[in-house]
């Protein structure tokens, strides 16, 4: 059995958590002690299962994301339920970092507005690979099919330029469960995927774009043993026992002499794997470092391009003040120092730049770091060209990047 | 990758990032399975080396002798060098007065323990077994969860958490919770116990004890609960389905004695793992909530 995670991004009164609540419910996922806390004498209050803070519950508003949980006989899926407000967006992004499927909810009445932009950009920004439109509380508009349809061809004229593989427009009611879980008897004009239909049959594992082998070193074992090991994460690629290897940015090299994962010596390991490892000889490795394969080596350079998109609300992006950027396990001081352009989140399209990025901005930026980086594309290799920027003060997690 | 290797990743991963990024971690341990997983990941993520941090137990006092000696025997397993911190001394050194209580709960005072212990070993990050399927305020948790110096969580002011980027930046004073197991439901971990085969303290199997019905929930007879001629004691067949304090876990009546028939009870039971083992989150909607602002892990 496989695990689906995926995200649920909606405006505020969307019926966000009421659709997660609907999908809980259906499914037999909720427990009957959990259940009575949600039941007041008008009804079901689904939204309460994943407003999971006392001012969430009282203002009826999603604030930071909440995970539940729940499995079908195909899949166990793993949900982020994020918050929809603006203000709220970085709640959003690190909810939908992790997710192979985002449900993008809007109000049939309402349709697309200045969220659901953002959250498309969001989706976009982050490379996720399925993309759902739920157009909800279809009840309201008398399950009209002119209602969805127009809805849909809006969408798919403005997400054009962001370039989706795959975008499912669904129409549902979260509140009634049409579409959710079961087949709405409301709405036979549609013949399409119900969500969960979707939830369960959508692929998981994406082909990667190269074969080209990156593992970071992400915990050096010296002082343990009589040799140092390395515990490492596979990020691409294959490696085989044996193999000779470039350890960067220093472009040392080694062979691998042995692998061990968990409690068992292993003659290769694969994407994900997270291993311990034994060089040949000793080498002066260390947790950030990126192993490769001799050839179809990583781009080494203390430069280079990144969409951006700043996080913090307490201060904005400044043009050549020194922050933290951390990509894996690598960590050096660094700025920004040019803004190529801004997104604008209306229009998707480059606007003027200014020189400073504020909370919730995503522009296209060029980065300066104090000395080499190990990196590739985030669009060939996506493990080996995102980050995050760390305010060198504060410590919060200010702002993400992806290499272009 | 099958969904037990894939959570298995995650836990291993972040345990190495705990053992790399900081200078004095701890893995909090009380013999319960969540927190027996955890050693057993440790041990795999760092094999054929040592786990490389300490285990702290910050003992209320109350706790079942089973899982002392099972806490006891996999110390001495696995080599580790184990703190522990009791609530008692805590109530003497600040000269708290413990209410009168039928089912005594040592459950908030044990915060400041913790506390107290962080503050004495410098301790900057705790490794904790906590879940977010447990209860609706842990599902909201960051999986590197920044506590400020006074221990306490900032639910409105989270750190973005991207990926499987752990930022565990600290200012003095500050300490790291981290939850390896974070994504793990109850099912899941009893099929990974399955699947490596751990031992687990006999408590989580059923056996004959006598426990006092209170509420409608079954509380093992103890010299630290008080029984008045109303009481009912009954004989009863029970297992726990998670352990705590002998005060303010309840069990629950069931026949399941091997780790198979436990699978099985669970994925039949209509009750959630808290709502069916927990005194002290009945209290509120949001008891979680509190507890975790004043320092709880």
């Amino acid at each position: 059995m496989e695990i689906l995670k995926f995200t649920t991004a909606g405006s505020v009164d969307d019926g966000k958590s009421t659709l997660i609540g609907r999908l809980l419910h259906d499914t037999g996922n909720i427990k009957t002690d959990v259940l009575e806390t949600v039941d007041s004498k008008d009804g079901l209050n689904l939204a309460h299962i994943t407003d999971g803070l006392r001012s969430e519950r009282s203002d009826g508003i999603t604030i930071d994301i909440g995970y539940k949980y729940f499995n079908t006989l195909k899949r166990k899926y793993i949900v982020a339920d994020a918050p929809g407000h603006f203000e709220y967006v970085r709640n959003l992004v690190t909810g939908a970092s992790n997710v192979d499927l985002m449900i993008i909810l809007l109000d049939a009445l309402q349709g697309i507005t200045s969220q659901t932009r953002i959250h498309t950009l969001v989706a976009s920004f982050l490379g996720i690979k399925h993309v759902v439109v739920a157009v909800n509380k279809m009840d309201m508009a008398a399950y009209d099919q002119t209602v969805f349809e127009s809805i849909r061809s809006e969408y798919t004229e403005l997400s054009e330029k962001l370039g989706f593989e795959n975008i499912q427009f669904i129409p549902i009611s979260a509140l009634y469960g049409d579409n959710v879980c079961g087949r709405s008897e409301k709405m036979e004009w549609y013949d399409g995927y119900t969500l969960l239909e979707y939830l369960e049959n959508c692929a998981l594992n994406g082909s990667a774009n190269s074969d080209a082998l990156r593992i970071s070193i992400q915990y050096v074992n010296s002082k343990q043993k009589d040799i140092a090991f390395y515990s490492a994460n596979v990020l691409n690629g294959r490696v085989k026992k044996g193999d000779e290897v470039m350890i960067w940015p220093d472009g040392m090299n080694a062979k691998i002499d042995r692998i061990v994962n968990g409690f068992n010596e292993v003659s290769e390991a694969i994407h994900k794997d997270k291993v311990n490892m034994f060089f040949d000889r000793q080498v002066s490795a260390n947790r950030g470092n990126i192993i490769s394969l001799t050839n179809n080596t990583p781009s080494i350079n203390n430069a280079c391009l990144a969409n951006l998109c700043w996080l913090d609300g307490t201060a904005s992006l400044v043009i050549g003040k020194k922050y933290i950027f951390r990509l894996n396990a690598m960590e050096l001081y660094g700025t920004v120092t040019k803004i190529i352009a801004k997104v604008n989140p209306n229009t998707f399209e480059d606007s003027v730049s200014g020189d400073c990025i504020s909370v919730n901005e995503f522009a296209k930026v060029r980065i300066a770091i104090e000395a080499d980086f190990v990196f590739d594309s985030h669009l060939d290799i996506h493990e080996m060209g995102r980050g995050i920027i760390i305010d060198a003060e504060t410590y919060y997690t200010s702002g993400v990047f992806t290499i272009i | 990758m099958g969904y037990l290797d894939t959570l298995e990743s995650e836990a291993i991963f972040i345990l190495r990032e705990v053992a790399a990024q900081f200078k004095n971690p701890v893995l909090l341990f009380s013999g319960g399975k969540d927190s027996t997983v955890l050693i057993h990941l440790a041990a795999k993520a760092f094999y054929p080396g040592d786990i490389p941090f300490r285990v702290l137990h910050i003992d209320t006092g109350h706790n079942f002798d089973e899982a002392l000696s099972f806490r006891d025997q996999l110390v001495e397993r696995y080599k580790l060098e184990l703190i522990v911190r009791k609530v008692e001394d805590t109530i003497l050194k600040y000269g708290i007065k413990e209410k009168e209580e039928k089912l005594p709960s040592r459950n908030v005072i044990q915060s400041s323990t913790l506390l107290d212990t962080i503050n004495e070993f410098e301790l900057d990050a705790c490794i904790g077994g906590g879940r977010r399927d447990e209860d609706k305020a842990r599902a909201k948790e960051r999986i590197f969860s920044v506590r400020s110096a006074d221990g306490k969580w900032q639910p409105y002011n989270q750190r973005p958490e991207l990926w499987d980027i752990y930022n565990g930046k600290l200012h003095k004073g500050e300490n790291m919770r981290v939850f390896p197991i974070s994504n793990w439901t109850e099912l899941d971990v009893w099929n990974y116990i399955k699947r490596e085969n751990i031992e687990l303290p006999s408590l989580y199997f059923a056996h004959n004890r006598d426990c006092l019905e209170y509420n409608s929930r079954l509380i093992a007879l103890s010299e630290f609960i008080h029984i008045d001629e109303n009481d009912t004691v009954v004989n009863k067949m029970v297992r726990y389905r998670t352990v705590g304090d002998m005060t303010c876990t309840a069990a629950i009546e069931s026949v399941a004695q091997t780790i198979d028939d436990v699978i099985e009870e669970i994925q039949h039971s209509v009750i959630s793992e808290r709502g069916a083992t927990r005194i002290d989150d009945k209290i509120s909607d949001a008891a979680m909530e509190d507890r975790k602002l004043n320092g709880y892990f």
